[in-house]
């Protein structure tokens, strides 16, 4: 039974990956969103350096989980270096 | 373990401008190539320096282990309670709320300042408090 969970989850997988590959990844016309980063970036978030403006406006959400993820680090070794003592 | 006069002094003297520096990193993020991350890791360099020159019992006593802690734990509470306090203005979650300012000057920009200043500081103190860690269970400093 647990073998033919594992054989369905991987054609999942399979058709999932296949139908994401787009052979026209690297096509310029495809880059619409960069496109706007560039011309509306700074009018949206006021600020002249566009990597800040990415990664403390249109993506902070995922700047709060990478906070977290140091903060598990943390955890982390302290966790396992105090445990030999 | 004491390291030799001259060391100790250049980290002492040093001390306040690598901390000048972590800030300015900090607070030029939205203007200049920088931001929280590399501002944190730049104050935590400071410390890591007065650990390498001092020994950790006398750093110990100027930046208390708990203290360090207890601030990074305030500084993740801080960073979710800013996106929350847009929801109350309306605004979506971790949305800019205000006023955008001149463009170029340092405040400008919003909400960024807060985001970047509460995000060095808990980057300065994960990292002291991982070198903490190296050092008290597994160093000889």
């Amino acid at each position: 039974m647990k073998k033919y969970y594992y054989i369905v989850l991987l054609i999942i997988m399979t058709i999932l990956i296949i139908g994401s590959i787009s052979p026209e990844y690297g096509n310029p016309r495809n880059m619409d969103y960069i496109n706007y980063y560039l011309e509306h970036g700074v009018q949206d978030t006021g600020a002249i350096n566009l990597v800040a403006s990415i990664y403390l406006d249109y993506r902070a959400y995922d700047t709060l989980i990478e906070t977290v993820v140091l903060f598990m680090a943390v955890i982390g070794v302290t966790f396992i270096l105090s445990k030999g003592k | 373990m004491k390291n030799s006069r001259i060391i100790r002094t250049l980290a002492q003297k040093l001390l306040p401008f690598i901390f000048l520096f972590g800030f300015y990193l900090t607070f030029h993020g939205h203007l200049s190539p920088g931001g929280g991350f590399q501002g944190g890791v730049v104050i935590a360099t400071a410390i890591i320096l007065l650990t390498l020159s001092y020994g950790i019992k006398e750093t110990e006593n100027r930046f208390k282990e708990k203290h360090l802690s207890v601030l990074e734990k305030l500084a993740i509470l801080a960073f979710i309670f800013l996106g929350l306090l847009g929801i109350f203005f309306g605004y979506p979650f971790l949305k800019n709320f205000l006023p955008l300012g001149q463009r170029g000057c340092i405040a400008s920009a919003g909400l960024m300042i807060p985001l970047n200043l509460v995000i060095s500081i808990k980057v300065a103190a994960g990292m002291t408090g991982i070198f903490y860690a190296l050092v008290k269970y597994r160093g000889e400093i």
